[in-house]
């Protein structure tokens, strides 16, 4: 009950796109909306590394997210403000993208990048993520550009050594910070969980005392779904 | 000392680069680093691929890394600089989410960015 009633619904630290309050089937539509991106563009589902190229372990998803400025989150649904980027299997095919997006420091607004697996979506409710949870940090502003690149590129080359457990990361750009975050599977493997948060610190370079946060997604869900019901509450008072 | 390395019918692991190490500052900090940069491109048995920042950073200025991809959403702010305003549109898979500039009230966003005003 309380998961249908949540689904698609995010939290703001999340790094992820923020809530709404659409209806519970929100994640089927999207599915629909897909396949039909994918006739339209006759895109293949799976990706494969050109010739001469350096494949990767994963193929792997860029989603950009935007709340739109004006609208209060609760009317927007997920699929408003998602969009599908492109998919990409080699490191060639990664720059590709890359190189052709604006920066997450220079982009304006309430806006988030995902990089996911390929099949996962950057939801709490999908498959992979349900059990899931993901250590969150947050930036002052000015360092997301360069975090972001070394968090993705630690992704890519499998410098977690956590086997599968790795679903995706997320940068999200806020008012006054941004917040960088990478996503695993299975929210009670301490060791994994440990081995995540070690090598982050390695490969992000980050100052000393940052605080780094785990966080799992059904907490999240329970925080948004206690401000939803604040929220209800309100509205009938 | 182990049986000679010639009985043995098992093969290289691919693609080995080598490079010459002349003097001890050249080494990489990383214990899991080896010289040259990547660790190593394959596991042996080919379970895992793995790649060092240092070697994806030298794969960027590739020629086929610079080609942007054919399927790339038109995004004003995203894929493409928001003023530079070229009018023509490419075949988008994905339809660009906003074509107006409105990151001016961006700003005045409702409460649920309190949570974030803290500082590290």
């Amino acid at each position: 009950m309380r998961y249908a009633f949540n689904e698609s619904l995010k939290d703001d630290d999340s790094g992820d796109h923020d809530q709404d309050q659409s209806s519970p089937k929100d994640s089927e539509t999207i599915k629909i909306e897909d396949d039909e991106k994918e006739q339209n563009t006759t895109k293949k589902k799976m990706v494969v590394p050109g010739a001469g190229e350096h494949p990767l372990q994963y193929n792997y998803t860029f989603w950009y997210s935007r709340r739109t400025p004006g609208r209060p989150a609760s009317t927007q649904s997920y699929e408003q403000n998602i969009k599908q980027i492109g998919s990409f299997a080699s490191v060639e095919q990664f720059w590709r993208f890359y190189s052709h997006m604006i920066r997450p420091g220079d982009l304006t607004g309430h806006s988030d990048f995902h990089l996911f697996k390929e099949g996962i979506k950057p939801m709490w409710e999908d498959d992979a993520n349900k059990m899931g949870g993901k250590w969150i940090i947050r930036l002052r502003k000015g360092l997301a550009s360069r975090c972001w690149e070394n968090l993705i590129l630690a992704m890519l080359g499998e410098q977690f050594m956590v086997g599968e457990e790795i679903c995706g990361a997320v940068v999200s750009v806020r008012f006054q910070e941004d917040i960088i975050s990478i996503w695993n599977k299975t929210a009670s493997d301490q060791g994994t969980t440990a081995r995540i948060r070690d090598t982050l610190r390695r490969v992000l370079n980050l100052p000393p005392n940052t605080i780094m946060e785990y966080k799992t997604h059904t907490d999240s869900i329970k925080y948004v779904c206690l401000l939803s019901l604040l929220f209800s509450l309100h509205l009938l008072l | 000392m182990s049986a000679g390395g010639q009985t043995t019918t098992s093969l290289e692991i691919p693609a080995v680069r080598r490079v010459a190490i002349h003097d001890a500052a050249h080494m990489p900090h990383e214990y899991s680093t080896t010289p040259g940069g990547t660790l190593f491109s394959t596991t042996p048995g080919g379970t895992r691929i793995i790649y060092e920042r240092k070697f994806l950073l030298q794969c960027r200025t590739s020629p086929l890394a610079r080609t942007p991809p054919n399927n790339l959403p038109d995004i004003p702010g995203v894929t493409r600089p928001l003023n530079s305003d070229s009018s023509h549109d490419t075949k988008n898979p994905v339809e660009a989410p906003t074509t107006n500039n409105h990151d001016t009230d961006v700003q005045t966003e409702e409460g649920e960015d309190a949570q974030f005003e803290m500082d590290i």
